[in-house]
């Protein structure tokens, strides 16, 4: 019985626990992946608009 | 103007990412399990989406180019490519910061994430390939086949987490998530598809404007056959 009684504990403190664990903070974690999206938009973006006017300069030299 | 609709795409994409970037960080709730950590999902997912999308477009142009040969869809798989693999990289990147406060790893060889690392390989390949081989018809050629073989793995990389149930998480549908986090996202997938439209559009600029350094003959890009193009070139 006593058994049985630490057995029903057990699984009742387990279903109570699923869903209540929450990850607390990690901003950090928030920050750098805003950090990288944004730093490789702005390097690709500027390494895009340096290639094609590099490659329309050279198509068309005046 | 095609130009000024090009620059447009841009202008928006910038906009809503800074309107985005406010609503993922300050509006949407946070997760009730993962927490403020979640908001990584609002950039983490549309560039995946987005780097599917773009190796989609590149499969159909790889496709159309065999059939119809066309120095037009060659240059549009190259540029989707290109953006493709920078989209993958850094969603996949951002998927690793993610994965370390909620799995405890930054990486784990679980089948979605080793998909998509697959699929980052062989586009990599695929772009390698483009810049080792010097004939422009055969580089269109192989670099097709490379494509269509290549694109295999992006239903593999959809449906892993269908087929493998294992620490990736499945897709979630807008009716077991919050409004304000389904709205976020598809404000941010908006946004992203912008960005993609104006990287595309201005890198397949660059690629049609080496075509024609290549070949030397401006006149005849809009050719049917590039046989002859190439033959009159060489």
């Amino acid at each position: 019985m006593t058994c049985l009684h630490l057995v029903g504990a057990w699984v009742e403190g387990a279903a109570q626990g699923v869903g209540a664990g929450r990850i607390v903070g990690g901003w950090e974690y928030v920050w750098a992946a805003y950090g990288i999206t944004w730093a490789a938009i702005v390097v690709y973006t500027t390494s895009l608009i340096m290639r094609l006017r590099s490659a329309q300069e050279s198509e068309d030299p005046r | 103007m095609a130009n000024r609709v090009r620059w447009a795409f841009l202008i928006v994409a910038i906009g809503m990412l800074v309107v985005g970037a406010y609503a993922a960080l300050a509006w949407a709730p946070p997760d009730r399990e993962m927490g403020d950590v979640q908001r990584i999902m609002y950039v983490h997912v549309p560039q995946l989406w987005m780097a599917l999308l773009a190796m989609t477009l590149n499969f159909a142009s790889s496709v159309i180019y065999l059939f119809r040969k066309s120095w037009k869809t060659d240059s549009l798989a190259e540029a989707s490519a290109e953006v493709g693999v920078v989209f993958g990289a850094v969603g996949i990147a951002l998927g690793s910061i993610w994965g370390r406060p909620t799995w405890g790893v930054w990486w784990a060889w679980d089948p979605r994430l080793t998909t998509a690392a697959i699929l980052l390989v062989a586009y990599c390949g695929y772009l390698a390939l483009r810049r080792f081989v010097d004939d422009p018809e055969r580089r269109a050629v192989w670099s097709a086949v490379t494509a269509i073989v290549a694109y295999v793995d992006v239903p593999l990389i959809w449906f892993s987490v269908q087929w493998w149930r294992s620490l990736h998480q499945v897709q979630s549908s807008p009716r077991t998530v919050d409004p304000q986090m389904v709205l976020v996202l598809r404000w941010q997938s908006f946004a992203f598809l912008s960005l993609m439209i104006f990287y595309v559009w201005t890198r397949y600029l660059i690629a049609m404007a080496a075509r024609r350094r290549e070949l030397a003959m401006p006149a005849e890009l809009s050719a049917p056959a590039p046989m002859q193009t190439s033959e009159v070139a060489r």
